[in-house]
């Protein structure tokens, strides 16, 4: 068996574009799916009762069903729900955004639940409202518990934005597939896309276990 | 009861009453904590409330800011009775300072911010104002030089001032002490009753829930004896601690070993 690893540097400005999209695909999904998950958590926690119900049912649903249906979900019912006709690369966000944002709910809730009931109470002794008290005193706290979490998931969205290749996202497994369908290089392209991810990958991992240990609670 | 009977030896019972408890009674389920409580607090007085853990002095603290709400009675603050409606509860809050038992500064800011967000984000004042005013209380309970430490940097001792200081920030009328110095070692309990002294010498009006006695027969011009959600006796530091005319107050003092 011989390998021609020349087919990966012909196609480097195509997997340099396609690993843009897997870039821009993961900071896209974060940048929607951390303020909708406070909200989502904040819903959950503080709602009237059956908007807290359905608050809780989304996070249910999203959190236990495999992200590769939702994907396909997204693709095949959206159009139909919304009569929007989707480029695969925003409904591929869209079902990202579905899923991720039901994991940073409750990792927003449970890092708000972990701020003790005095802080909010010497927030409002201070003549703040619940909102205020939320927005200045409990979330800054709380965020800084969670971080190590939110990157973690982080470091996971990153890995699972290759699900969307499955309805043509030309993020950079689909584009590295599509060049493996075309030259048959097939343990090259593999390899070349294990190394992209993994070089990629393995810093945020590290920066994650930063993270864990600079931002450890102290009080 | 009779008026004259129970001010007796309340000299400054002269100036406008800054808050009336009347009948206040709170239950939690079963359990009723405040069972018909009557106490006044004038302008300018310091009111101990003193009495056995779970006697309900807490209790009463966190109902006059609303932290806690009521089942029977009233409260009234500077003549009007506490608000339920929570946008103007809120505006009667930033009238009254309150010190908690476990400090609750806020960790995440300086001792400065600490101090400066009340007048900041309820105040609505400007940056450099809040911070000015900020400077201004944390010097006046000692702590210039801790401005820009964050509370876990701090001592209990010095945490508790901030924490003083943080409510002195929003110019309140009367301040409302939650046992400030339970939760302290004892060698910086002193330190924060005398910043209480100092604030007390001042003329702040100002109700405080504390298990020292010392601070009490000293400081306190109107001293409550709580028992089981009631107030057993009230009046005058010099008959509380001399001569106490109920058994449940004489029990309690003797509890503590006070010996005058």
């Amino acid at each position: 068996m011989t390998f021609d690893w020349s087919v990966v540097w012909q196609h480097r400005d195509a997997l340099m574009a396609a690993t843009g999209t897997t870039i821009l695909l993961t900071f896209a999904t974060m940048a929607i799916a951390v303020p909708c998950g406070i909200m989502v958590a904040a819903l959950r926690l503080y709602a009237w009762k059956p908007v807290r119900a359905l608050a809780t049912s989304y996070v249910e649903l999203f959190r236990n069903l495999p992200l590769i249906l939702v994907v396909y979900w997204a693709f095949y019912v959206l159009p139909i729900m919304t009569g929007l006709g989707l480029s695969p690369l925003a409904t591929g966000l869209a079902a990202l955004v579905l899923n991720v944002t039901a994991y940073n709910a409750e990792t927003f809730r449970a890092g708000i639940n972990s701020i003790r009931r005095g802080q909010v109470e010497a927030a409002m002794a201070l003549g703040m409202s619940r909102l205020q008290a939320l927005r200045r005193v409990v979330l800054p706290q709380a965020l800084r518990r969670i971080l190590p979490v939110l990157a973690s998931t982080w470091v996971s969205l990153f890995k699972d934005t290759s699900l969307v290749s499955v309805i043509a996202v030309t993020e950079l497994a689909y584009v590295a597939m599509q060049i493996r369908a075309q030259t048959f290089r097939v343990l090259e392209m593999l390899t070349a896309m294990a190394a992209i991810y993994w070089l990629l990958g393995y810093p945020q991992a590290k920066l994650v276990d930063w993270m864990q240990r600079r931002f450890a609670v102290t009080e | 009861m009779n008026k004259s009977a129970t001010q007796s030896g309340r000299t400054k019972a002269g100036g406008i009453t800054i808050i009336r408890y009347r009948g206040v009674v709170k239950r939690y389920g079963d359990f009723q904590a405040l069972s018909g409580i009557d106490l006044d607090v004038h302008a300018g007085e310091v009111v101990c409330l003193i009495g056995p853990s779970g006697s309900g002095k807490s209790t009463l603290l966190r109902c006059t800011n609303g932290l806690e709400s009521i089942e029977g009675g009233d409260i009234e603050f500077e003549g009007t009775a506490l608000p339920r409606d929570e946008r103007e509860l809120r505006a009667v809050r930033t009238r009254m300072g309150m010190v908690f038992q476990s400090f609750e500064l806020f960790p995440h800011l300086t001792a400065l911010a600490n101090v400066a967000e009340g007048p900041r984000t309820v105040l609505r004042k400007h940056a450099a104002e809040a911070n000015r005013r900020a400077s201004a209380m944390l010097a006046k309970v000692g702590l210039a030089d801790k401005a820009p430490n964050y509370p876990s940097a701090l001592s209990g001792g010095q945490q508790q001032r901030v924490a003083i200081a943080r409510a002195l920030a929003m110019e309140p009328d009367v301040m409302l002490f939650d046992e400030p110095t339970s939760a302290l070692d004892p060698e910086t309990i002193g330190e924060v009753l005398n910043v209480m002294k100092q604030l007390a010498d001042e003329g702040m009006t100002m109700v405080v829930v504390t298990h020292e006695m010392t601070f009490a027969r000293r400081v306190g011009d109107w001293i409550a004896v709580f028992d089981a959600g009631r107030i057993v006796e009230q009046g005058p530091p010099e008959q509380i601690f001399d001569a106490p005319t109920t058994e449940r107050t004489r029990d309690f003092l003797s509890h503590l070993g006070w010996t005058g």
